[in-house]
């Protein structure tokens, strides 16, 4: 039971809560803000700005005049108007403009945008725009307050960086040597290549590197707007991913030895995972004993009990042990329909909840939804996670979002993806000079 | 490239000077009130760079984790992987279910810049120690809410974590091989990690607007739709008008692309993304040929599927016939994506993550040496940096309850008596290692005066 007094705080949270998702008259974190995205076949950098942009700065992207290759980076190619859909997601309220940085007249373009910038994100083989006259020693001296982030598989220092400052930028490369495909795909005994190291079917190298950019940036730019000092902010995508999750370094200096692939099984909990039912995959995750207890209880499995009491029965480094735990979850699980194990594991968390006896375990489960029932969720689109955009070149599309902040939440105010879309615009805003007046014919031509 | 380039950049970025520069956070008290990873990491992120970040857990209990290490290998009687999620923190242990522990919290909230919880939505609210309540005597105070389905919908009050978060997200759906029914989570909690340091992002630019118009704000940090937010497949879906599915080792937006057994049974990731790249792999494996006909000198054409699957056929055969040694040098002379797949072991003892500072051996007071994870962003004069390890349950009670709130030995003493406040019991994760003399140390036994 509620004390008395505990209604009016619920509902006093229920207003604010109601009127959190509304962007109507709310400032943005980063007003005043302006930030140069010069990457460069490097979708880290593109998704860095991409935060930028989302917060309310000034975000312009420059290209060279043919555009960036990432642009045809795509899914098998797809394309609208010849621009790739993980670009076309990520041209929210960004600016694009193209400078071509091998000429004098749009090197000092770049530095008249530097003066007036607060962050530059670049992607270029370290050294490179240094050799160019705008690297961070030459534009920290126009700009003493800029933060400069560089994003480069190895850094910016180094003997290794130095070494390998050619190699390009690639999310699975960068999946590879953080780590990342060791751990995934099936155990010793599968076959091939089921049981070859496995890539992540995502950008999940590159959305860390990205993060890890961004959140770099901010935390300079917060030291910059105390004391009116920039800096340099270095990005290692060959490594941001095993700093963000951080298990690779400390497993090997402790257990002195790799984790092997485990399959569907996890390393620190039996059963930890999804398992297939009748009409798709559930998730069945015993994190404490009382958790467990509850699982076995509702599954009808009860009498393995004895054998796998405590958290210690359960530890998972003896794999064979731990497959034949799974394996009798694996088998009842297929008997029953996705609904009948929510409806169980609804009903018994319910209870326990209401019970005063508090070891009663609270089984929580979902589905694996794939990306397309994902968008036909009733819970995502009351939270507007996702922005249906209906643009005059690129038709109507679909991109997620998120960031509600209730003062400054993350919005998107338009995407503009062409190459020289705002060439105009920008070259006046900022008094930049044109090599003739047909760069502007550029607009548009892919 | 200017000669001296990368001796200058050595010099500003050199890991011996980390600890003598400055901390771009400092002055920035965080309210730690989190648990587990998600919350927690957040929390971490921001004492890295500086913010004076103070956890509570609840007395004789603790944070779950303290206890999750794997394969029940504990370390000096502590899990060796709590420390990448909570070092450089004051642990302080507090019962928020009574009364006085409330208001203990209240207190501290009341000081400090932002707020960080993850329990399910609600919950804190319940407790009397939610955004409602701390606004209204800290009216500056930056709130996140972190959770696995955010604060609204009608799924809200569904608890949640990492894996959890990742089938809800369809996040799970898309990785492994399409003719197969396994499905393989993303390992090591990415799922909580990445959200986290999303939420650590949400809450800089909380700080910069609060900076710039003293207005403080409450954040609705959802962990499943921070996953929906790094995938291109919504896009993809809204464009194509079908699933893009999962595809093995293939990286459908690079061509060719994949992961490849060499002659000497190890593995090398290859991924090309540009028409320059395509070229220089083509003279490196010898074959002119593939840049003959249909346009194969443009990504555009290189992706489509049948060239995509046909020349992750060719790529395959030429790494089998190759050591990887040969073949990581082949990437470096002909510039173009491949690398080794490295594993826990190597990527621990790399040379280069040593020297660039992330990965780091740390040599603590009360644990002494353990490798860590450093931090993911490198900035030249205000660098992240280890503090210190975790520590025992209620190891800062004294200090933070004596420096920020004033409290005198006698009121903690009653506190302690009435168990509002509290320590480690038997379990491993929560105690101090059994060679360290608790009874003499300063920080524990805190008298006022020192900061630590």
């Amino acid at each position: 039971m509620q004390k008395r007094g505990s209604g009016k705080k619920i509902s006093e949270w229920s207003q604010f809560i109601a009127d959190l998702p509304t962007l109507e008259g709310k400032p943005e974190a980063l007003e005043n803000t302006l930030v140069l995205d010069l990457s460069y076949a490097n979708f880290a950098g593109i998704m860095a700005s991409s935060f930028f942009a989302e917060a309310g700065a000034e975000v312009i992207k420059v290209e060279p005049a043919e555009g960036d290759p990432a642009r045809v980076m795509s899914p098998f190619g797809m394309n609208v108007k010849g621009v790739g859909v993980p670009f076309l997601m990520e041209s929210r309220n960004k600016r694009h403009i193209t400078l071509d940085l091998n000429e004098e007249r749009d090197r000092e373009n770049l530095k008249q945008l530097v003066v007036k910038a607060q962050v530059i994100i670049e992607t270029f083989p370290p050294g490179e725009l240094d050799s160019l006259g705008v690297g961070y020693r030459q534009l920290t001296e126009l700009n003493p307050g800029l933060v400069y982030v560089a994003i480069t598989p190895y850094g910016h220092y180094t003997d290794k960086a130095k070494e390998f400052r050619k190699m390009p930028w690639a999310d699975l490369t960068s999946q590879a040597e953080s780590g990342l495909p060791a751990l995934i795909g099936d155990l010793a005994d599968a076959p091939e290549p089921y049981n070859w190291p496995t890539r992540a079917g995502f950008y999940a190298a590159g959305y860390a590197t990205a993060v890890g950019a961004a959140t770099g940036a901010l935390v300079a730019l917060f030291y910059q707007r105390l004391t009116g000092e920039g800096q340099m902010v270095d990005i290692a995508s060959a490594d941001a991913y095993a700093s963000c999750v951080g298990f690779p370094p400390t497993i090997g200096y402790v257990w002195k030895k790799p984790r092997p692939r485990y399959g569907t099984l996890d390393y620190g909990l039996c059963p930890y995972g999804f398992f297939k039912c009748q009409d798709g995959y559930v998730a069945i995750a015993c994190f404490r004993d009382q958790d467990f207890r509850a699982a076995l209880k509702i599954l009808g499995l009860w009498k393995l009990e004895e054998d796998w009491r405590s958290l210690l029965d359960r530890i998972t480094d003896d794999i064979n042990k731990v497959k034949e735990l799974n394996q009798k979850i694996e088998e009842t699980v297929a008997g029953y329909t996705y609904q009948e194990i929510f409806e169980k594991f609804s009903a018994y968390s319910v209870k326990a909840a209401r019970s005063k006896w508090k070891g009663g375990g609270l089984p929580v489960t979902t589905k694996m939804l794939t990306p397309k029932e994902v968008l036909e969720s009733e819970h995502w689109r009351v939270r507007k996670s996702f922005e249906a955009i209906n643009h005059p070149t690129f038709g109507i599309f679909t991109v997620p979002l998120t960031g509600k902040m209730s003062r400054t939440p993350l919005r998107i105010k338009w995407v503009s993806a062409q190459i020289g879309e705002d060439n105009e615009y920008v070259f006046k805003k900022y008094g930049l000079k044109k090599e003739s007046e047909d760069r502007r014919g550029e607009r548009g031509e892919q | 490239m200017a000669a001296d380039y990368f001796s200058f950049t050595q010099k500003i970025f050199d890991p011996g000077k980390v600890q003598q520069k400055a901390e771009a956070l400092k002055g920035i008290r965080v309210l730690d009130l989190s648990h587990m990873i998600f919350g927690p990491v957040a929390a971490k992120f921001l004492a890295q760079f500086g913010a004076e970040v103070i956890k509570v857990e609840v007395p004789y209990q603790g944070d779950h984790w303290r206890g999750a290490t794997y394969w029940g290998k504990y370390w000096k009687h502590s899990n060796p992987l709590w420390n990448f999620i909570n070092h450089s923190k004051y642990f302080v242990a507090i019962d928020v279910k009574r009364p006085k522990g409330k208001d203990l919290i209240l207190k501290l909230a009341e000081k400090s810049d932002v707020v960080i919880e993850n329990f399910t939505s609600g919950t804190v609210e319940a407790w009397g120690i939610g955004y409602t309540q701390v606004r209204k005597m800290n009216p500056k105070v930056i709130y996140a809410g972190l959770s696995t389905f955010g604060q609204f919908g009608p799924n809200r009050f569904f608890p949640g974590w990492d894996l959890l978060a990742q089938g809800a997200s369809g996040m799970l759906s898309i990785s492994g091989h399409p003719e197969t029914d396994r499905y393989f989570k993303i390992p090591d909690f990415y799922g909580d990690f990445l959200p986290g340091f999303f939420a650590g992002m949400m809450i800089l630019f909380a700080l910069l607007h609060r900076q710039r118009t003293g207005e403080g704000q409450y954040l609705d940090v959802c962990q499943a739709e921070i996953l929906m937010r790094g995938l291109f497949h919504f896009t993809h879906q809204s464009v194509a008008k079908e699933e893009l599915g999962r595809t093995g080792n293939i990286d459908p937006t690079m061509s060719p692309s994949g992961i490849f057994k060499t002659r000497d049974q190890k593995f090398v990731a290859l991924a090309i993304g540009t028409d320059p790249q395509f070229k220089s792999l083509c003279k490196a494996m010898n074959r002119p040929d593939l840049l003959d006909g249909e346009g194969m000198k443009k990504a555009a054409v290189r992706l489509k599927p049948e060239n995509a699957r046909r020349l992750h056929d060719v790529v395959k055969d030429w790494v089998r016939s190759q050591d990887e040694k040969e073949l990581l040098e082949v990437g470096r002379k002909f510039a173009f994506p491949l690398s080794p797949v490295m594993d826990d072991l190597q990527i621990c003892h790399d040379p280069w993550r040593r020297e660039r500072g992330s990965v780091v051996l740390h040599d603590d007071e009360m644990y002494k040496k353990l490798v860590l994870s450093g931090p993911m962003a490198m900035l030249s004069k205000t660098p992240a940096r280890i503090k210190w390890l975790t520590r025992p349950l209620g190891y800062h009670n004294r200090y933070v309850f004596k420096k920020i709130l004033g409290l005198s030995e006698k009121q903690i003493q009653d506190l302690e008596k009435e168990r509002v406040v509290g320590y480690w019991d038997y379990r491993v994760g929560q105690r101090p290692p059994v060679y360290y003399d608790i009874e003499r140390d300063p920080i524990f036994n805190y008298k006022g005066g020192e900061d630590h």
